[in-house]
This record gives C-alpha cells, structure tokens and sequence, in this order.
C-alpha cells in the first residue's frame, strides 16, 4: 500500500503524522519534567502545539480540494480479514486537524498565564494528551482506531475536568462526564461490531468511501443486504441508534447532555478548549465520517434530536445565573444546529458551524475566564462571600476591561449571528437549509425550521441578557466594596493575544469575502456536495434579514428589560421560569429514576453478595473446617496413635531385653545356665 | 554294698551342682572362685572314675593330674585378677562390678 504513494505524499502524511506526535511528545516531556517545573511545562506544550499548527496548516495547504490521501499499513489478522492501521487524509480531516490545532494553540498560551505556575506541570500533560487524542481520532482510517482514540479523548477530559480533584463537585462532574461518555461509548462499539459483521472490515475508505460497502448495499424484504453478506434490517437501526448514542455523549445531545454543563467544574481554559474543538467536536465529526451510512428515517431522527436539543437548551440558558453555564448551554444549543444540520443533507453547513462555532465559542470562554479571574482576584483579597462566576456579581465591567468587552460583543454577535460575524454565515446558512428542506414535505416537517428560528431568537435574549449584565449598568462590585479602589484590569498579555487573535477569527473574512452569502464561503465551498444546487429561493433573503431584525428587536427588548427597568421577564415564581432555571428538571430526573434505580439495584446487589454469596462461601468455609477438624482428629489419634502404639511396642521390647544387661556376672551365668537348661529340656520332650 | 560308677557320677554331679550354687549365689569373689573349683573337682572326678574303663594307660587319671595342675594355675591367675579388682574398686562383690553394663 505504501509504495503506491508518491513522494511528496508521503512527505505530507510524515507532516500530519508529525503534527498529532508533537503534543504528545510535549505530553511525555512532561510527564517525565518535575512536577515544580512551573512554566516551563506551560512553554514546552506551547511549542509542541504551535510546531503542530503550523506542519497542520501545511498539510491543510496541501490536501484541502485535492484527491484523498490514504496510507495504511498491516496492523494485524483475524482470522482471513487483515485490520489496517493507517492514515486518511482527505477535506474532513485535514479541516478537523487544522482547527484544532489552531484553536489549541491560543488555549494553550491563556493557560500559560490562566493556571498557577506550580498546577501548570500536570496542567499541561493533560491538555497536551487531550490535543492528542483529538488529532489522532481525526487523522484515524481505522473504526477500531476510531475508538480508541475516542476513549482516550473521553478519559483525557475526564482528567481535565477533574483537575482540581479536591473540590468534591469537580471530582462529581467529572464521574458523570466519564459515565455519560461510556455510555456513548458502549454505542460506538456495538455499532462498529455491527458494521464489522456486515462489512468484514474497519477501513473507513472501503466502508464509506466514494463507491465504498455502505454504498453497494440496499435494504430489500426487511433485509440489509451487502456483498458481503445480510443481516435483518434492525440491525442498521441498531448500529445507528448505537452512532447515535456516541454522538449524544460526546456532543452533549439530549438525552446525554447534561455532563457538559457540569463539567465547567473544570478550569476555564480546558473548557473552552472542550467547548471548541476538542471534545464535543467529536461527536459531529463522528457523523461527518459515518454519514453515509444513515437513510431518511435515521436523518429525521438527527434533525428533530438536534432541534430540540438546540431548543432546549437555549431555554435553559435563559435563566441561568453561572456565567460559564450560560455558555455551556449556549455551546449545547449550537451543537443541536450542527447535529440538525447533518439531520437536514446540510453536510456542509453543518461543518461550517463547526468551525465558525468553534471560534467564537472559545474566544467567550476565554474572555470569561478573564472575567472570572479578575473578579475571583478580588474576592480573595477582599475576603468576600460570592460567587466569582455569577452574573448578578457582575455588571459594568465594559469600561474596566474593555478589550474582554468587545471580544465578548463579537463572540456574542457571532453567536446570534448578526452579519459580518461568521456565525452570521454559518448559522443562516443552516437556518435556510432547513427552510428549503422542509419545503413540500409534510406539514409537520416545519416543525423544525421554524423550532430552530424560534430557537436563534431566544439565542439573542439570552446572549444580550449575559452581555447587558456583566458588562453594562453599575459596578456590582463597586456596591459590595464601596470604599475599595477596585483593579480590574484585562491581564496579562497572554490574556489579550488569544483574545485578540480568536475576535479576528471570529469575523467573516477568514471564512468568505462576502459578508452576506455563507455559498461563497471557502469551508462551505469544500464540502458541499457535488449535486448542491446554489438556492435562490425566497428563504435567501428573506431568513438572513428576518433573523437579524429579529435578534436586535429581542437585544433591544432585553436591555430595555435588565437596564432601563430593572425587572425580570417573568417573576421567579412561574412554571416557566422554574422549568428553565432548573434545566427542564432532566437533571433531577435522572437522579431520581436513573441515579436512584441504579443506586437501588447496586444496594440489592450489595446485599445479595452480602448474604447470599458470602452466606454460601462461609457455609463451604464451615464444611471445610469441620472437615479439616475431622481430618486433624484422624490424623492425631489414629494415624499418629497407629505410630505411638509401635514406638511403644518397640520401647517395650527394647526395656525387656535390656534388662538382661544388668552388667552382673552372676546374672549372666544364671541366664547361660537357664539356657542350657532349657535346651536339655526342650532336647527331653522332644 | 558295691560302689559303682554311677555312685561316683552321683557323687560329682552333686558336687558340680553345689559348685554352681556357690558361683551363682555368693557375693564374695574369693567363693565364686571356690565354687568354680569345685565344679572342676567334680569335673576330675569323673574323669578319674571313668579311668577304671582304661586299666592298660591310665588315661583317665593322667589328665585328671594334667586339670588340677591347670586348675592351681588358673586359680593363681584368678587371684592376682580378684586382687588387682580390689585395688581398683574396693570391693571383691561380682555383682557391685559392673561397669560394662553401660
């Protein structure tokens, strides 16, 4: 397989293969440095993921809109199928490569200043494996690859998320993100093996590639059938509800979604990173590699998950008062987009927001953790009892740190999408899609678009909700510490530079010269199937203006509700308001029925070993001491008395004969003499 | 009446018997030793009886001679044994001398 490769191509798969070891090298380096190396970690990881940005950009240049690269080697043999190992190179994951890179890099250079020197050394082994485990799980050609590195980027961001394991809620969030994951994880494997006993093979290529296995099969009479053999229909249904599965863990989807706002228990930086491009990222590049294999019925089922997904968590962020679980919703919502998208045939819309999204949505959670630090900074000089993430702490804060103000505006406008941002291009994108999809279908299919157009509009009341309270109106702080000549600042110049560097990324012209046309966008242009017609239908005019006004109308309303009255919407006491504020109650639910089940089953369990199972070792550990009793008493008194009876024989004829010599002469003539005596006599009877 | 041999032989196995009552029972070796003799005196005497059988040689009576000579040696060897088991033990008891018994 390899020599069929070209030289430069391999040169460029050498350069990708190089750009997912660097992190991992950084990982190793410090893993092996002292734990009090301090900022030396924090460089070493920089350096390591900036080389890798860099031989990614490389690759990207050289891959993107050409013919897949694809290099594999024998790995092993089962039997007659040969499992390779090997590397695909082609539009999705030279992309995926890329902006991870890309957005790991200035989270890496905000941690160097967002971590504490002496945490920075178990910091940033972590970070840089997580990085690893993500560019690994892209570059993959394999299914069982696939899931290892799937498992890896599960376990990394349960080390992340946990990382300051002595706080009992991050030790909390992250078992229920790892649980939640395995979950997942049970489905990708089922689907894998399904996919394997249908197809006899991992290879991607062969399974989804141009002209691949998924393609040549059919479902005829309730059966899946494919050269290489047949299996009953529901076997497709399970492999994708197991697909499935893994995306909702690892993109937070309803059901599975509620680990992601939990796991802001983490450090900020591993949040956004989590957030942006690593983890949950996954998930949707998951379907990107698999999404051939789903028909119409499965696709419906990814388009209505999303949506409402996307709904409901937009709701819940409404109400929300932790700044960074805002946004954590926020990121939940967007991943709904992305999973309808894909649910829509809007592959490539789908991926376009997951890139735009990616931008943005780090660059907030990095101005949030600029926001928390400084506020978290004088609540421990000042001794104060609040919460450093919550909002109501917050407000004007525009003119003490107004570099993080304007980056968050363009996070947050890229995040409703108002034009000239490129969640304006994504997002209408997806939004006009879903219009023309549902376009003569039944009625009921409107459900959808017009969800997802209710949804963006809740998206800018709570996103101008955040913005109004933080940063506009008095000086929260001002109030609590009257007297106190307050340092708010930006930080530190490693502070701005991602900051900086993320708002610019955040703007359209990265991803297309036209503000106003997500077709003209280079991403989309990538990836758009090759039959996608250019829409000109009424939606492209009439979706990007209406959303727009929409969004500023809410904005408006929103500022005209938190500053110029001062009220809430709707008054804590309402249905609504308790719905949201307590996430839809899904999480007390699972706690009640699921948690409690389960803690109900273990403790059953617990006292089934208790009695039973220990009950019947203890019965065979008291048959076996009465045995080994019984056998002790044989043992003592007749085998050993069997022994004693013979010693006593023998110490008997011993202590006869021995008598004899008594060393007295006459004695020993009497016996002679009886001797001879006895002979005679013995002579006379015979 | 007529002595015959079998009045001798009587004579001698009474003897011979009295000799080993003394040898067994005395605690003086000085009596063992006089019991020993006598067992051998009634051991002469029947050689010396049965000599009536060979009138021609004698040869009962001339071995009878050559045994009380071996017997006064052996007796003086005895002596001069019973004297040293004195000298070394203070005591001519055969059954207090019993150092081989261990």
């Amino acid at each position: 397989m390899i020599a069929a490769v070209s030289h430069i191509d391999l040169q460029t798969v050498t350069y990708a293969l190089a750009a997912v070891g660097l992190p991992l090298v950084g990982a190793v380096i410090n893993l092996l440095l002292p734990g009090r190396s301090g900022k030396l970690s924090g460089w070493i990881s920089t350096l390591a993921v900036l080389l890798s940005a860099a031989l990614a950009s490389l690759v990207f240049g050289r891959v993107w809109n050409h013919d897949a690269l694809h290099v594999q080697q024998l790995w092993f043999t089962i039997g007659n199928t040969p499992v390779n190992a090997g590397v695909l190179l082609n539009n999705l994951s030279v992309f995926m490569l890329l902006l991870v890179t890309v957005i790991a890099l200035p989270v890496h250079l905000y941690s160097t200043a967002y971590i504490k020197p002496e945490e920075q050394n178990r910091y940033f082994t972590y970070l840089s494996f997580f990085c690893f485990s993500m560019l690994a799980l892209v570059l993959v050609d394999s299914m069982v690859l696939l899931y290892a590195f799937w498992e890896l980027v599960g376990f990394s961001s349960y080390l992340l998320i946990g990382f300051w394991f002595m706080r009992d809620s991050a030790v909390q969030a992250n078992k229920k993100a790892f649980i939640m994951n395995r979950i997942g994880d049970i489905g990708l494997l089922s689907a894998i093996i399904i996919l394997f006993t249908q197809y006899h093979t991992f290879d991607l290529v062969q399974l989804f590639g141009a002209n691949g296995l998924i393609f040549k099969s059919t479902i005829q009479n309730g059966m899946w059938i494919a050269s290489t053999g047949q299996l009953p229909e529901v076997w497709q249904y399970v492999a994708f509800a197991g697909i499935f599965l893994a995306v909702a863990a690892k993109s937070a989807q309803f059901p599975l979604h509620t680990w992601l706002p939990d796991a802001m228990e983490g450090p900020t930086s591993v949040s956004a990173l989590i957030h942006a491009a690593t983890m949950v990222a996954a998930g949707v590049f998951l379907l990107g590699r698999v999404y051939p294999m789903f028909n119409d019925v499965e696709l419906n089922v990814l388009a209505i998950i999303g949506c409402f997904t996307a709904f409901l968590a937009a709701t819940i962020a409404l109400t929300q008062n932790d700044l960074k679980r805002i946004l954590a919703y926020s990121t939940i919502s967007q991943l709904g987009y992305m999973i309808m998208a894909m649910g829509i045939n809007a592959y490539a819309s789908s991926l376009f927001h997951l890139a735009t999204h990616a931008f943005f949505k780090c660059l907030l959670f990095l101005c949030a953790g600029v926001i928390i630090h400084e506020v978290h900074h004088i609540k421990e000089e000042h001794q104060l009892d609040i919460d450093a993430q919550d909002i109501n702490n917050m407000g004007g804060l525009r003119k003490k740190m107004p570099l993080t103000f304007i980056a968050t505006l363009i996070g947050c406008l890229a995040l409703v999408g108002l034009p000239f941002t490129s969640g304006y291009l994504s997002k209408d994108g997806i939004l006009i899609q879903a219009f023309e999809w549902a376009e003569g279908k039944a009625l009921w299919f409107k459900i959808i678009p017009v969800g997802i157009f209710i949804t963006s509009g809740i998206t800018a009341f709570y996103v101008a909700r955040l913005i109004f309270k933080v940063f506009f109106g008095d000086l929260k702080l001002k109030e609590i510490l009257p007297n106190v000549n307050l340092h708010i600042s930006d930080g530190s110049w490693s502070f701005r530079i991602p900051l900086i560097f993320l708002s610019i990324c955040s703007l359209f012209p990265l991803f297309s010269f036209n503000p106003f046309s997500y077709e003209h966008a280079w991403l989309f242009e990538g990836f758009k199937a090759g039959n996608y017609i250019g829409g000109q239908s009424i939606y492209h005019q009439f979706i990007p203006i209406s959303i727009s006004v929409l969004s500023v109308l809410i904005a408006y309303w929103a500022f005209a509700v938190y500053l110029k009255q001062r009220k809430l919407v709707l008054s804590p006491d309402t249905f609504l308001f308790k719905l949201s504020y307590n996430q839809w109650y899904i999480d007390a639910f699972y706690k009640q029925v699921i948690v409690k089940a389960i803690l109900l089953l273990s403790h059953a369990l617990y006292w089934f070993d208790r009695t039973v199972i220990d009950g019947f070792i203890q019965l065979l550990q008291q048959i076996t001491l009465f045995l080994s009793g019984l056998a002790a008493w044989t043992d003592r008194y007749l085998v050993d008395g069997a022994l004693n009876l013979i010693t006593l024989l023998v110490k008997g004829i011993g202590n006869f004969f021995r008598g004899f010599q008594s060393g007295r002469v006459q004695y020993y003539l009497f016996s002679m003499l009886a001797a001879v005596l006895a002979v005679f006599i013995i002579k006379l009877l015979i | 009446m007529i002595i015959t041999l079998t009045h001798y032989l009587l004579v001698s196995a009474g003897l011979f018997s009295i000799g080993i009552y003394i040898v067994l029972s005395k605690q003086n070796s000085i009596q063992v030793l006089i019991g020993v003799e006598m067992m051998l005196n009634a051991a002469i005497l029947n050689l010396v009886a049965f000599g009536k059988f060979d009138k021609v040689n004698n040869a009962g009576q001339t071995f009878a001679l050559f045994a009380i000579v071996l017997a006064a040696a052996s007796t003086a060897v005895a002596l001069a044994i019973v004297l040293n088991v004195y000298r070394r033990h203070q005591t001519i008891d055969p059954g207090k001398i019993n150092q081989l018994k261990d």
